[in-house]
């Protein structure tokens, strides 16, 4: 089936949005930190077990990690639509083991359960896949976050905030956070997924932070943006009178204490408002929905982040689209994500090469591998091309498998990945900007199916969670 | 007064479609006594342009108390019922390849090769719409009211889809999810208007709204005299131009070949319709506007627009089985002919409607150009 779509033609302005010089990155246009940037989010120091560190990661900031480096993960309930499934809170059970699951849940409504699973000869356990952060027989708690928990087979697992802890085997080099992430693919009907665990960020009480598909947004604690101005000089707000009945500067308590990136600028007796480093915060009087990136179109203004993901390829656009920007091929096409967990109990991961390909090919062409090249085509990249960022790399595939190809395999391709998952184009997408494929597959795209990678959405929350 | 983007607008203060399409009908027959009273001393008619905002919008089904006159043989399976046919519950032991995603291939890559399953078409001569090809076919329906000619083949597919119908998830939910999240909001503007009550040359122009429906205080009806801002940065696909005329205070369009609607559902998804030969005919006041609005709808995009706006799953809470209903659109369709098959693409249809007045805030800067990194 195609989309029908006019051809009209379509011009592109080649203007680009220039970068801001401050710290904190403009939203529009550019939507990434400057590879020289060392902007990275902080944490509150907090007492961990002997062999644990905190590593500062691209797009998840700081995240647990053992002592070789490997990102820990927590995979808490949820609720699907017929059951729920993960780790239940503070419950000091593990319910990923060594057990191989042959049939469905029937948790992903409306099918049955009892399907037996596809290759069931390569299926691993859910311990194989997320290995337990195993706890020495004589460890003892740290604080009241860190735990240790009973597993069924008499091993001793860490827990945080009353979480099961795991690695992934996804992860290969310190850093590597490829497992899970709090920023993609997580809305409407995904599976029950993996999340990197953390130390609490170091924002004020006033403040929290918003995991986006491209950083932290900092947001107050109703959830609206928080913004910062050119105009303001380090430590001082030139926000005249005027320019306070469009922005509302974030009044830090009397209380308040400077600490880090974090400090108090006093406006005038009496009253005081809160600065990252060094620039003041200030709400933006006309968003009218939390999230917002509305307040970066007014020149000068820009929305603050932590931090933010490193660029994607260079040969990459940006482009408008029906309800915000999406990012695109050289040739102006929208990238997609394809994600996948299937209804196992154990909820693994079927969207990346390594794992079984059977769900992403019925999607996209029922089962036919060259319906699939033509309905979500991959995009090509030349074989030593990288990219600032660690999360896009470059593929070998077999397209008609979809797995990873063989040195010199014919027939394979170089193609982009993200997380260590190619992404995609939609065929009938026609002009720059489309972003048809959006939504495609079960559950909206979010459970085995296709995303459009959205950078902006002024109505939803797509680049958002 | 307060606005609206909750869940606060309940089914019950909408009328059921029978009733509205009755209510919309005698209104086109009632004479002309409230559009009459629309001066520019006190109506929002300012210029020659007053805009509306859509606040309710139903596909066309004509529907009787029991569905027995239109739906003799009872409503269509969807995709549970089907399931169970296809893959009995008989202790044989089955793969999630050959059931659940080989439904999944089906739905997302649609044939018109035959099933096993009878598909239910509604049956008689009444329904809603216009009509479209100025003809009075054998095939075209009539309106309670006596109206020949109708053209509405998409009612013959969904009048016995339990979904489609005033007790469906998808007739209800279409409307609570355009009433909340404002990607989905449709504004028209009427502009060269001299009176409300005849003009026979007047500009309709489509447009995405930005704002929040405005309420009264109980949540529950829409009152008119808010503001949309029209948004022309992202919303320039949903621009489209109509020429009409206003006659005894029903206003009817020419068609426009080819029109874009937004109507995005939930779960952050923000599709649209694509509606070939749009037309509306519209009854006027100065403070609302309701009647049809009418065209022929892709198939494709149509049946795009059901499979990633509602899962499975949710096709399942109104038995509508997604290729099921392709077939029947396929085997229905009767307008633009693909140019080389000779197959019909589109398949002639019609949503009731309903706006409320608004005033309409254009952005007082030029629409912002796509932004590239290249």
């Amino acid at each position: 089936m195609r989309r029908l779509r006019s051809l009209a033609p379509v011009l592109l302005s080649a203007t680009l949005c220039a970068l801001a010089g401050a710290s904190v990155q403009a939203a529009t246009g550019e939507y990434w930190q400057s590879p020289t940037s060392t902007d990275k989010e902080d944490y509150v120091r907090a007492p961990m077990p002997p062999g644990f560190q905190v590593i500062a990661t691209e797009l998840e900031g700081p995240v647990f990690a053992d002592a070789k480096g490997r990102t820990l993960y927590t995979w808490p309930l949820k609720n699907l639509r017929n059951g729920a499934t993960g780790d239940r809170k503070k419950s000091g059970v593990s319910t990923c083991d060594d057990k191989v699951y042959q049939e469905t849940s029937g948790y992903m409504s409306p099918y049955p359960p009892g399907l037996l699973l596809p290759e069931l000869d390569k299926r691993p356990s859910c311990q194989q896949v997320w290995p337990p952060v195993v706890a020495a027989a004589d460890a003892k708690p740290v604080g009241k976050k860190w735990t240790i928990i009973d597993r069924k087979d008499g091993t001793k697992q860490w827990a945080y905030d009353g979480l099961p802890l795991y690695i992934s085997s996804m992860d290969h080099k310190p850093g590597d956070v490829l497992g899970g992430t709090r920023g993609v693919g997580r809305g409407g009907g995904s599976g029950v997924v993996r999340i990197p665990a953390g130390p609490t960020p170091d924002i004020p009480p006033e403040l929290a932070m918003e995991p986006t598909v491209t950083g932290h947004m900092l947001v107050n604690h109703k959830g609206y943006s928080v913004y910062v101005s050119d105009k303001d000089a380090p430590g001082k707000s030139n926000c005249d009178a005027k320019c306070l009945t469009q922005w509302s500067p974030i009044i830090a308590p009397e209380t308040a204490k400077e600490q880090g990136e974090w400090t108090v600028i006093e406006r005038s007796p009496g009253v005081k408002q809160w600065a990252f480093r060094k620039q003041p915060l200030y709400t933006y009087i006309q968003d009218s929905r939390i999230h917002s990136l509305s307040g970066s179109d007014v020149p000068g203004w820009h929305n603050a982040y932590t931090q933010r993901a490193l660029p994607p390829p260079k040969e990459f656009t940006v482009q408008d689209s029906r309800i915000g920007q999406v990012l695109a091929d050289s040739h102006g096409k929208t990238i997609y994500i394809y994600s996948c967990t299937d209804d196992a109990l154990d909820q693994l991961a079927c969207d990346n090469p390594t794992t079984t390909q059977v769900y992403r090919m019925a999607i996209c062409g029922n089962g036919d591998p060259k319906v699939c090249q033509e309905t979500f085509p991959y995009v090509p990249a030349a074989a030593d091309a990288k990219a600032e960022s660690r999360f896009w790399t470059v593929m070998t595939i077999d397209p008609n498998t979809g797995h990873l190809a063989t040195e010199g395999q014919p027939g394979a391709m170089h193609v982009w990945a993200y997380r260590d998952r190619p992404v995609y184009t939609y065929g009938p997408d026609r002009r720059p900007g489309d972003a048809d494929g959006d939504a495609f597959g079960e559950f909206n795209g979010y459970r085995d199916g296709f995303k459009a990678f959205w950078l902006r959405d002024d109505f939803l929350d797509n680049a958002s969670l | 007064m307060k606005r609206s983007t909750t869940t606060s607008v309940r089914k019950s203060s909408v009328a059921s479609l029978a009733l509205a399409a009755a209510t919309t009908m005698a209104m086109f027959g009632s004479g002309t006594a409230s559009a009459a009273i629309a001066s520019e001393a006190v109506s929002p008619l300012k210029d020659g342009r007053i805009g509306y905002v859509l606040t309710d919008r139903y596909w066309a089904v004509y529907e009787t108390k029991d569905s027995k006159t239109e739906c003799p043989q009872g409503m269509n399976d969807g995709p549970r019922e089907q399931f169970k046919i296809l893959f009995p519950d008989n202790g044989t032991k089955r793969t999630v390849l050959e059931t659940q995603l080989k439904r999944e291939g089906d739905q997302w890559h649609p044939s018109t090769s035959p099933e096993q399953f009878t598909f239910k078409e509604a049956k008689g001569d009444l329904s809603y719409g216009m009509n479209l090809d100025g003809k009075v076919g054998p095939n075209d329906f009539q309106t309670p009211d006596g109206q020949k000619g109708i053209d509405n083949q998409l009612y013959r597919v969904i009048g016995c889809i339990a979904n489609y119908r005033s007790s469906g998830t998808i007739y209800h939910f279409e409307n609570e999810f355009m009433r909340r999240y404002d990607n989905t909001r449709v504004v028209i503007e009427l502009s060269g208007v001299d009176n409300l009550t005849n003009d026979n040359d007047v500009t309709v122009t489509t447009y995405r709204g930005l704002d929040p429906l405005v309420t009264d205080a109980t949540g529950n009806s829409f009152i008119p005299g808010g503001t949309q801002r029209i948004d022309m940065r992202w919303g320039k696909d949903y621009i489209a131009t109509l020429k009409g005329k206003i006659v005894d205070g029903v206003l009817t369009t020419e068609p426009i070949d080819r029109a874009e609607v937004p109507w995005g559902v939930t779960f952050n998804t923000s599709g649209y319709q694509v509606f070939r030969g749009m037309r509306f005919q519209l009854k006027l006041t100065p403070q609302g506007a309701e009647g049809v609005m009418a065209g022929y709808v892709d198939v494709d995009d149509f049946t795009h627009h059901l499979n990633t706006s509602w899962s499975t799953h949710h096709h399942s809470y109104g038995q509508l089985s997604s290729q099921s209903e392709y077939r029947a659109m396929r085997r229905l369709a009767d307008g633009y002919p693909d140019p080389k098959t000779g197959a019909n693409t589109a398949i002639s249809s019609a949503v009731t409607v309903k706006f409320t007045q608004v005033y309409i805030e254009r952005p007082n800067t030029e629409p912002k150009t796509i932004v590239s990194k290249n």
